[in-house]
């Protein structure tokens, strides 16, 4: 009587092994919360890495299941890259319980969380969830401030050298190489942000801080009454007051935001919208970090009328 | 990383960085060429420095860590000088659920479902207001090496304020030192078994279990026990698992040695696509139940193995007068007298008849002109024997349009097979031999049609063991609606459809508000 699910059990055993993959091959397993951390993790790895985001440009990374496939994939990561300040904070300690090995978890070496390295802002001074869905560790979005993507692609070369020292030589050349174009590309980036600053912009949700607070952008409104919340009738006939007395020059939202009430508040101000790219797929145009920045720069000068 | 290292590591370099960089783009006119160039050369000779730093500087700490091998680093935030440890930085995270309702049934009175064993927790719930389960979890890694639990579910049943110990478990952490994917969980547990068991029931899409969970798990499965669970090394999605368990929650009870149960199962899933995902699950649960109270008997842990022990000596006692059998028996509801006074016997030939039943077949309870106690017997009797559940799960996700917090559909379904092969006993004399099986199953859907709105069709549906002689199969269909606020709360209005007795439909309508408090909830898959 006990044999039965003992051969079940063995059946099922089996089952699954017949699933397993050929033994992996000795590249470094790289999983990245979201798609701009996948980006920069494949400029340093380059081909000796095997690179998987588990978000896409259209997906909302803090809304995101523990579902399956993620998994599949932290049980054999080598190194995390996420955002950190509590976006993945739904899902993310669930995998990492229920299946990730060792050295990914928190503090060690493979455990990277780019709010960790970087200035966060917008860190909240009380914490009420009458406020929305706060973070308390600020702001995630840390990636729209391009001064911050060579700081977290140098801390993750340093623990790239250290998970795999054969591969640290074409960790660091490819750095280096990384390092000199973005240098220049933020040169003329902050050229044409220059031209941009002051330009006032309502925007869907509160993603946009790192963006703004660099190219020096003001935002005049949210759409969301507070974070997270869903725009109401109510919280949008202030805000089209607002406009009406003082009107913004554009409104800003990621792929990701419903467009209802931007379009509503667009069709009542003529304030023209801009969909932004937000992250690394998130458009077209935006296939790595370099056309991201340069696509989200064009979209603005292309409603401010600057060249 | 050591907080204090990073924020010095910080502090170096954001400074240089915020220098070099925007200066000229604060400025109206765009910088000359040699002016980049040099900031260009002012980065790289920065960063040059910056990274070798920070390779010895992770070389130390990772070597000290590692021989340190403590705790994670509490805090995100450099600590300030002045702060002092205390023990109040180290409490667990705390978490509160709310769950209160409004329901309205056009069938009056217990509602039983006939040709099964319901427990309070697959009672129909109260009508009118009433509280829900309401819960406190305490949740927190112990030390590098285990994770501990603790849910309290507090509930009301007949007036009385119920304190019920949900979970209360350990679990090994990665770093515990077990082989990668492999954990170990012991205690009591919400185990793994279908879809819905290994989760709260707030975190359901209906405000109600469905049918098969109500019967054959009383809502959830328990026990006291260990499970561990093993997530293979594997592109595809695979994990396995088993348990041992001690037998006194259903579909188990009065366990004899605590050890009476175990379970294997078996999971895989994965993507189809960028925007859909999948998961199936086979599942085996088996051990004996000695004297497995049904009706309005209290499934609460414990409890059994008292209500056992009467049945136990009675049986035992079988050879003894059926005076004392009767006394025994006093407290069961379907106790010895009224045995005497439906059939008529006297109480030696119901002793007789209790002996020949023990080994009796399924025809000799068809000689007596019962009807309904056919159905009596296997919904209000005590099962005795052993008992194994097959399960089978599945949940496909679909978000239509990637972004699964603006549209989402969910299907979900779970098929359950009880075999049984023991003896239903209702009080000392009507006792009926089974060895046969039941089944039940359920299928639903729920889509997000907009980022707070919710609507969710179920169908579930029974059939009873073949001895049981219903000739009619148990269903419930539902219908819901949910609005949620946040991910914090949510409130649900539910229709049920339900004809659980032939002819009896009893139209049912819940208005359900779930709220938690504190600690994230997780977004299981």
């Amino acid at each position: 009587m006990k044999l039965i699910p003992a051969a079940a059990l063995a059946a099922a055993a089996g089952l699954a092994w017949a699933a397993v993959a050929p033994p992996a091959a000795a590249q470094v397993r790289i999983f990245a919360c979201e798609p701009e951390w996948a980006a920069l993790a494949e400029e340093i790895a380059g081909e000796d890495a095997d690179v998987w985001s588990a978000t896409h440009g259209r997906e909302d990374a803090h809304y995101v299941r523990a579902r399956p496939s993620l998994l599949a994939r932290v049980r054999r990561a080598d190194l995390l890259i996420c955002a950190g300040a509590d976006l993945e904070v739904g899902w993310l300690p669930v995998l990492l319980q229920r299946g990730a090995p060792a050295g990914v978890q928190p503090g060690r070496t493979g455990h990277l969380m780019a709010a960790d390295h970087v200035e966060v802002l917008d860190r909240p001074e009380t914490l009420d969830r009458a406020q929305g869905d706060l973070h308390p560790g600020g702001n995630p979005h840390v990636h729209l401030d391009p001064r911050n993507i060579p700081i977290i692609a140098a801390e993750l070369t340093a623990r790239l050298a250290r998970i795999d020292p054969a591969g640290a030589e074409g960790y660091r050349a490819r750095l280096a190489a990384f390092r000199d174009r973005w240098a220049a590309a933020l040169a003329g980036w902050s050229a044409r942000a220059a031209r941009l600053a002051g330009m006032t912009a309502v925007v869907h949700h509160e993603a946009w801080i790192y963006l703004f607070d660099w190219a020096g952008l003001v935002r005049a409104a949210a759409l969301e009454p507070l974070p997270s919340v869903p725009p109401t009738p109510g919280h949008l006939r202030t805000v089209l007051q607002r406009m009406e007395q003082s009107p913004a020059e554009v409104i800003v939202r990621s792929p990701l935001a419903p467009t209802d009430a931007a379009e509503w508040l667009s069709g009542k101000t003529g304030i023209p919208i801009v969909e932004l790219p937000f992250t690394v797929g998130g458009s077209e145009e935006a296939s790595d970090l370099f056309s991201l920045f340069d696509s989200t720069l064009a979209l603005l000068e292309g409603v401010s009328g600057s060249p | 990383m050591h907080p204090i290292a990073r924020f010095a590591r910080a502090a170096i370099a954001a400074p240089a960085l915020a220098l070099a960089l925007p200066a000229a783009a604060q400025t109206e006119t765009a910088p000359s060429a040699a002016e980049l160039a040099a900031e260009i050369e002012a980065l790289k000779s920065e960063y040059e420095t910056r990274i070798q730093a920070l390779e010895s500087q992770l070389g130390d700490l990772e070597a000290k860590s590692e021989a340190e091998a403590a705790a994670p680093p509490p805090a995100q935030a450099p600590a300030p000088a002045s702060r002092t440890a205390s023990d109040n930085a180290f409490n667990p995270a705390i978490g509160v659920v709310l769950d209160g309702r409004l329901a309205n049934y056009s069938e009056d009175g217990p509602v039983e479902i006939p040709g099964f064993q319901v427990g309070h927790h697959g009672e129909r719930g109260g009508e009118g207001f009433a509280l829900g389960h309401s819960e406190i979890v305490m949740s927190s890694n112990v030390d590098d090496k285990f994770f501990g639990n603790l849910t309290l579910g507090l509930g009301s049943h007949d007036g009385a304020t119920e304190l019920e110990i949900e979970e209360a478990f350990i679990q090994t952490l990665p770093g515990a030192g077990l082989p990668d994917g492999l954990r170990i969980k012991a205690g009591r547990a919400l185990w793994t078994f279908g879809y819905l068991n290994e989760l709260h029931a707030h975190a359901d899409d209906f405000a109600d279990r469905p049918l098969p969970y109500r019967t054959y798990l009383d809502g959830h499965y328990n026990d006291d026990g260990a499970e561990f669970a093993w997530v293979l090394p594997s592109d595809l999605y695979a994990e396995i698992g088993g348990g041992a368990f001690r037998g006194d929650d259903t579909p188990f009870a009065g366990s004899k040695n605590g050890l009476g149960a175990w379970s294997a199962w078996a999971r895989l899933g994965g993507d189809i696509g960028r925007n859909s995902s999948w998961r199936i699950g086979g599942y085996v649960l088996t051990g004996e139940a000695t004297g497995r109270g049904g009706g309005h008997d209290d499934h609460g842990h414990g409890e059994n193995g008292e209500d056992e022990h009467g049945h136990d000596e009675c049986e035992e006692e079988n050879g003894h007068g059926a005076d004392e059998c009767e006394e025994e028996n006093g407290e069961d509801e379907h106790g010895h007298d009224e045995c005497e006074e439906e059939h008529g016997h006297g109480a030696d030939e119901c002793e007789e008849e209790n002996g020949e039943d023990e080994h009796g077949e399924e025809e000799r309870e068809h000689d007596h002109d019962h009807g309904d106690d056919f159905a009596e017997v296997f919904s209000g009797g005590a099962f005795t024997g052993d008992t194994r559940l097959w399960g089978v799960d599945f949940r496909y996700i679909w978000a239509p349009t990637g972004n699964a917090r603006e549209s989402e559909l969910i299907l979900q379904g779970e098929y359950f097979r009880s075999d049984e092969d023991g003896t239903y006993e209702l009080g000392t004399v009507d006792s009926h031999r089974l060895d046969g099986s039941s089944w039940g199953w359920y299928a639903q859907a729920v889509y997000r049609f907009m980022p707070r709105w919710r609507i969710g069709a179920r169908y579930a549906r029974l059939h009873p063991p073949s001895a049981a002689r219903l000739g009619h199969d148990p269903w419930a269909a539902s219908l819901m609606a949910d609005w949620t606020n946040s991910e914090f709360g949510r409130i649900r209005l539910q229709y049920n459809r339900e004809e659980l007795s032939a002819g009896a439909t009893d139209n049912q309508f819940l208005l359900q508000y779930v709220m938690s408090l504190g600690a994230h909830a997780a977004h299981t898959f």
